[in-house]
């Protein structure tokens, strides 16, 4: 039971991160209809900034904040400047300029904060004594703390689309453009706000997620968590956020019990596992458990 | 994108016939400067000629992605993927069972086939994004999976072929020392045979049905294209031909380690090379293959370390925006100010057909004719 516990909190924590940066690509891929595969680099290069101003003993609170700033920048600059002139031409152009644009991060971090890994402060008190106990298992505040923000988060950003103008203008954005800015939308300042959000969840998750264990920032950190995250949005729907939260929590909790439980699967196949579970879901039900199917006009 | 435009530029393009002696004599030029720059290459010194050898090594594995992206529209991420299937797949034949590494091209060419089969099956059901995700997964996973099974591909520690059964045969007269110079002839062949069979197979029937999806799907299906078919099919052979590569990759390195070599940055290398170059055509893969293996070779004594990812995504980025259609475009268009080929009138196209040759042409400019004047001038 204490066992099972400990890999439940270490999949919940998982979980959340999945699910935050898998909500950030649904968000993306409803305004642009696009992936964007920069979207762990940039976590990781705003999770760079912050840890940067740690270093400078600047509040761990105040770096959040300025890592999410920057992230949102960061997303609607690009959206602006990289995605809107692109996207017209093709679905693959915007794809290869996402993807130089994911070696450009990835490469900007290792020239600016160099090739070895940092430890990275918490927000939360992170001492090895810092837990409360819970059936037998530990769960650490940082953990918890995770838990919360991103809820927290996660839930105002429903708020914001369900309750808001706007999210109205989001969602009529995402289900119809041409209709949305013929009824008065600004359909580009949307397209960019949705992009910084998107970056901006991502800055939050990365900050948030990096403390949990000692030496794990570095150039290769978000990477494997994108490919997690891309499974898990796909799992639950591109276009459906809610469905991208819920996928990534059983992501993360299924991931963290079959590693835990079953030694065949520890360790390094997690990344060939994301791999089979996206074909099947592909193969099997294309537009995943929430997602709407693709109809086509002709 | 560019509106290609024949007519109305100065008086310099002269007017070449299709088919006339004229553009057949221009082709035969244009291939015997290709085979001129072979010999060149092949006579510098042995340093150069294994960059040359990698160079048209990448060369025919970006030729493969060319089907797939190029030409068929659909983005794979993975094809570092069929490269290392072909890389292991001689290395374990050479090593374990003594085969002769020429031998094994075949059975690379026969399994990576079948994998690409296997990978294109999901893009049946889905399209351009969930394609581009599945291809990404799949060269995240395979370095893992190699690892996976170390009694057959030696796991992280590598796979390594005994250089002796890798050597040049007698009759060639190559001794040990200059063992280099064989492996460049094998890429050299190895990469014209797949060049004429990529521009066999796109501008025949099966081009016209592959470009139609990448510019249209619907539009393809209604005028009878077997859009399951073209997808899977294309995805099998860029794989085996991509494969391929990755045979004679092996042979000419010896020894494999998937987790340096067959990793997600190949992919995008390769990626990059195709877009250099310039995507859906014939001879861009060469350009490509070139500019991925020298421009690191040059940045590296710049300055060690990202450099090189700094500057292929930016390359990436901008050659998007200015020159989507790459180096070969701005040739094509630089050769259309000083020779232009006139298509043959086609002989009574059924309607089906004629719209399909529009549609296949849309985008595309005539690749037809002007594939041939690029060819012949390059």
């Amino acid at each position: 039971m204490q066992l099972f516990l400990e890999y439940l909190f270490n999949g919940i924590s998982n979980g959340a991160i999945y699910a935050a940066i898998a909500l950030a690509l649904v968000m993306v891929f409803r305004g642009t209809g696009t992936i964007n595969f920069a979207q762990g680099e940039m976590a990781l290069f705003t999770t760079y900034i912050a840890w940067g101003l740690t270093t400078k003993n600047v509040p761990v609170i105040l770096c959040l904040l300025i890592a999410t700033a920057a992230g949102f920048v960061l997303g609607a600059v690009t959206e602006r400047v990289l995605i809107r002139p692109i996207e017209r031409k093709s679905l693959l152009a915007t794809l290869i300029v996402l993807l130089g644009l994911f070696l450009v991060l990835n490469s900007l971090d290792g020239i600016l904060w160099g090739n070895q890994n940092y430890t990275m402060p918490s927000l939360f008190p992170n001492a090895v004594s810092s837990f409360i106990t819970l059936g037998g298992a530990r769960l650490y505040w940082a953990n918890l703390g995770l838990w919360i923000v991103l809820a927290v988060l996660v839930g105002a950003m429903f708020q914001l689309f369900n309750h808001t103008r706007l999210g109205l203008h989001m969602r009529a954005t995402a289900s119809n453009r041409e209709s949305a800015s013929l009824s008065g939308i600004p359909v580009g300042r949307i397209l960019m706000l949705g992009w910084g959000f998107s970056a901006a969840i991502g800055a939050v998750a990365g900050v948030l997620l990096t403390p949990l264990a000692p030496d794990s920032l570095g150039v290769g950190e978000m990477f494997p968590i994108l490919i997690q995250a891309s499974a898990a949005a796909l799992f639950g729907g591109l276009d459906s956020p809610g469905g991208a939260v819920i996928a990534g929590l059983l992501m993360g909790v299924a991931e963290a019990l079959l590693s835990g439980y079953v030694s065949v699967i520890g360790g390094q196949l997690q990344e060939a596992i994301a791999f089979v579970a996206i074909v099947v879901v592909l193969l099997v039900r294309p537009q995943g458990l929430f997602g709407s199917k693709e109809v086509e006009r002709v | 994108m560019t509106a290609p435009d024949t007519r109305s530029r100065t008086s310099l393009p002269l007017q070449v016939d299709q088919g006339s002696p004229a553009h057949r004599t221009l082709q035969v030029l244009g291939l015997a400067a290709l085979a001129g720059l072979a010999i060149l290459g092949s006579r510098t010194n042995s340093f150069q000629v294994g960059l040359l050898t990698q160079a048209l090594i990448y060369a025919t594995a970006i030729a493969g992605l060319n089907l797939v992206t190029g030409y068929t529209g659909m983005l794979s991420i993975g094809h570092s993927a069929f490269f290392g299937i072909g890389a292991y797949t001689t290395g374990i034949l050479v090593s374990e069972r003594n085969w002769n590494p020429l031998t094994t091209f075949a059975v690379s060419l026969v399994i990576c086939f079948v994998f690409g089969l296997i990978v294109g099956l999901p893009a049946l059901r889905i399209r351009g994004i969930n394609l581009a995700l599945v291809t990404l997964a799949l060269a995240v996973a395979f370095p893992e999976l190699v690892d996976r099974f170390p009694g057959l591909t030696g796991g992280s520690l590598g796979l390594n072929v005994n250089l002796f059964q890798l050597l040049p045969p007698h009759w060639t007269g190559i001794g040990i020392q200059n063992r280099f110079e064989y492996y460049y002839w094998i890429a050299a062949v190895v990469l014209a045979l797949v060049l004429v069979l990529c521009a066999n197979l796109t501008r025949g029937r099966t081009g016209l049905a592959m470009r139609a999806t990448r510019d249209r799907e619907t539009a393809a299906t209604a005028v009878g294209v077997n859009l399951a078919w073209i997808k899977v099919f294309t995805f099998g052979i860029s794989a085996a031909v991509t494969g391929v590569a990755g045979s004679v990759f092996a042979m000419y390195l010896g020894s494999l380690s998937a987790d340096s070599s067959f990793t997600l940055t190949l992919s995008i290398t390769l990626i990059t090379g195709l877009v250099i170059g310039g995507v859906a055509t014939v001879v861009g893969p060469i350009i490509g293959g070139l500019a991925v293996i020298y421009i690191p070779h040059w940045t590296e004594s710049l300055r060690q370390g990202q450099t090189e990812g700094l500057f292929f995504g930016s390359i990436l980025i901008i050659l998007m925006f200015v020159m989507p259609d790459g180096l070969m475009g701005l040739l094509k268009r630089l050769a259309r100010r000083v020779v232009q080929i006139k298509p043959r009138a086609p002989e009574k196209p059924s309607t089906a057909g004629a719209f399909l040759v529009d549609l296949g042409a849309t985008a595309d400019a005539e690749l037809e004719g002007k594939g041939d004047t690029t060819l012949a001038l390059s």
